[in-house]
């Protein structure tokens, strides 16, 4: 898997980079849109993340390039304006996704995997991590291709989770991921922990090999259990 | 106060000294005229008198119709040299012909005959009654006195009106006046300079203004901006370190304190930039929007978030109430209110909310006394601190409302809070 990370800012290019390597993508990077356009011309990319605000040029053109020379890949804008009309043009021209700066790491990599798995195509739209396997057109989870009857705020979670493995995810982050953004002010979280309950426990009778750990207190980190 | 008021205030203040003060010296300049010429008659009548009596003519009977009066009578030589040789009183005396008393003018002098035998003349003539006097002048006073006040009043009134209509017009201009609103331009055709220069401060500033509130609010969208970067690299930076090293316990709870303030800053951020937009009129596509919906939607997850608290929640829907709005905005204000509420309410609490065709009501049990209204929806007023607010809620919320015209109104009562949403003006 070919990645180009299209930024200008170089501190924020290189956790990008790091972390896309460590989830062993092979990762390109372009800080000008000079370089990203010499890049996409040149080579092809299974997804490209591209920075709207560029020294030398818009971003949106050159996605607009991009689509224009036919060739395949995804594309997933990341700005700093999120605006609703950045959004709707970048969508119109293509994109696959929008992300907002600023945003969690764990968040770009789960973005990127959805992004893929949709332009595999309709075949084999799962996630298969250890022996458990969410579907999410059908919102189905199935451990040892056995199904899991989960409520929707329990598989909103496992879903949440199973998009980025190995991420400690805070709870406040979480509760804003499936509870909504306006969630925001929430001095309690026994709600989550509630809902994280029912979900451990049905994942360990049905013998998954994950576990979604509690990391001291402040949020959740799911592992594979081998 | 009016300044016209003022203005016929101090007038009469000022009227009333004066005329007192004129009346005072009106009164006494005329009894000091009329005692003169009465002297002098005096003075007439008893050298006549004397002379008289000198000449051993016999003198005048009382009974000539002056209702003069006279009396002689001998006196020692001491008591003469003792008096001096003429005097003038005031005093009544009783007059035989109009058989009363009256008040007179008296004339004592004391003159020697020719054997040495000193006699005291005393004279008298009835002169005018002072009381009556007084009062007439007084009397004569205040209907001078109103009289004056009236065509003054009158007159300052008239020129007062005409000659300051351009400070009413630019005054009015200036209430009407909102810095960042849609605003007419000051028409205030004038020949006096003082409010031709008033004039010209008044759009030069407005127009200063302006400025500055663009300016501030382009400062804060930039601002707002520029601060996305370095904190999406802060916070992956410290998401780096938490999930790809080995920390202890100590750093790691560390690590993890320190990205929730920056997910603080972020959520800061998003708010003051949403705020911006608002302000800006970013939010255009309206559409209708089914409160009562909405109102169901949210109540369902934020029943989940503070099921803790048994917080009891009614709704009492009198009507169906649909609104055109962005969409995200109606989230925003109904999201913000309902937040509001749970927040700043007390364990075992109740949050009732109303709605009727025209308005939507949070009402909520209070932690403590009333709010300060004023400044509630202030960005960043927060009457008590609470952990992880923005201060921002309130402040959108009324930034909403002001972007569609909805009146937005807090009260108390009786240990309740109400927030008060009114599309009233916009329905009609």
């Amino acid at each position: 898997m070919k990645i180009l990370i299209v930024e200008d800012e170089p501190s924020l290019r290189e956790l990008m980079q790091k972390t896309l390597e460590k989830e062993r993508y092979i990762v390109e990077i372009a800080s000008t849109y000079g370089q990203a356009l010499q890049k996409i011309e040149d080579y092809s990319y299974d997804c490209i993340l591209l920075d709207i605000m560029l020294p030398d040029g818009s971003g949106l053109d050159l996605l607009d390039q991009f689509k224009a020379s036919g060739k395949e890949g995804n594309v997933i804008i990341i700005s700093a304006r999120d605006s609703i009309e950045d959004k709707v043009s970048g969508l119109d021209l293509g994109a696959d996704d929008y992300l907002a700066k600023p945003f969690h790491l764990a968040e770009l990599s789960a973005r990127i995997k959805s992004v893929m798995r949709r332009s595999r195509g309709s075949g084999e739209n799962v996630i298969r991590l250890g022996n458990v396997t969410v579907s999410p057109d059908k919102f189905q989870v199935s451990v040892n291709d056995a199904e899991v009857p989960l409520l929707r705020k329990e598989y909103d979670i496992l879903y949440y989770f199973i998009l980025r493995p190995g991420h400690l995810v805070d709870k406040s982050v979480l509760a804003e991921a499936v509870w909504g953004d306006h969630i925001d002010q929430a001095d309690n979280f026994d709600f989550i922990y509630a809902q994280m309950k029912n979900l451990r426990k049905k994942l360990r009778d049905a013998g998954a090999d994950i576990e979604i750990k509690s990391v001291y207190g402040f949020g959740y980190k799911l592992v594979v259990t081998e | 106060m009016k300044l016209i008021y003022q203005i016929i205030l101090r007038v009469s203040v000022a009227l009333v000294v004066l005329l007192t003060a004129w009346a005072a010296f009106f009164y006494f300049a005329l009894q000091t005229e009329i005692n003169d010429e009465v002297d002098d008659a005096l003075d007439n009548y008893s050298d006549m008198i004397i002379m008289q009596v000198l000449a051993g003519e016999k003198t005048l009977s009382s009974g000539d119709g002056s209702n003069n009066s006279y009396q002689i009578r001998e006196v020692t030589r001491e008591y003469a040299e003792s008096r001096s040789a003429i005097s003038y009183t005031d005093a009544k005396i009783y007059i035989p012909q109009l058989q009363d008393t009256e008040p007179a003018r008296i004339l004592k002098t004391i003159f020697p005959n020719d054997e040495g035998t000193y006699f005291e003349l005393t004279v008298a003539t009835p002169s005018f009654e002072k009381e009556d006097l007084r009062r007439a002048i007084l009397n004569w006073i205040v209907v001078l006195y109103f009289s004056l006040l009236l065509i003054i009043i009158g007159i300052n009134a008239w020129a007062f009106y005409r000659s300051m209509r351009p400070l009413y017009t630019l005054l009015h201009w200036l209430d009407d006046y909102t810095v960042g609103g849609e605003n007419i331009p000051l028409k205030n055709d004038t020949k006096i300079s003082e409010f031709k220069k008033l004039n010209d401060a008044a759009i030069r500033y407005a127009g200063r203004a302006e400025q500055l509130f663009d300016q501030q609010k382009q400062f804060i969208g930039n601002a707002s901006h520029e601060i996305q970067t370095p904190l999406a690299v802060c916070q992956n930076r410290l998401e780096w370190l938490t999930d790809n090293t080995e920390l202890t316990e100590e750093q790691l709870v560390e690590v993890l304190k320190t990205r929730q303030t920056i997910d603080y800053i972020v959520r800061l951020n998003k708010s003051l930039l949403f705020l911006s937009k608002i302000d800006n009129g970013q939010f255009t596509d309206n559409v209708p929007v089914d409160v009562n919906e909405l109102l169901e939607k949210q109540l369902a997850l934020y029943k989940d978030i503070y099921g803790y608290r048994n917080i009891k929640v009614e709704v009492q829907e009198r009507s169906r109430l649909t609104v055109r709005m962005n969409e995200s905005l109606a989230t925003a204000l109904v999201t913000n209110l309902l937040k509001n509420a749970y927040v700043h309410n007390v364990d075992n609490g109740y949050i009732r909310i109303e709605i009727d065709a025209s308005q939507i009501i949070f009402c909520n049990s209070a932690v403590a006394g009333a709010l300060d209204g004023e400044r509630i929806f202030d960005r960043f007023y927060q009457g008590s601190k609470k952990k992880g607010s923005t201060g921002l809620g309130l402040a959108i919320v009324k930034a909403i409302g002001n972007h569609y015209g909805i009146a937005v109104a807090y009260r108390y009562f009786e240990g309740e809070h109400r927030f008060i949403l009114s599309w009233e003006k916009v329905l009609d």
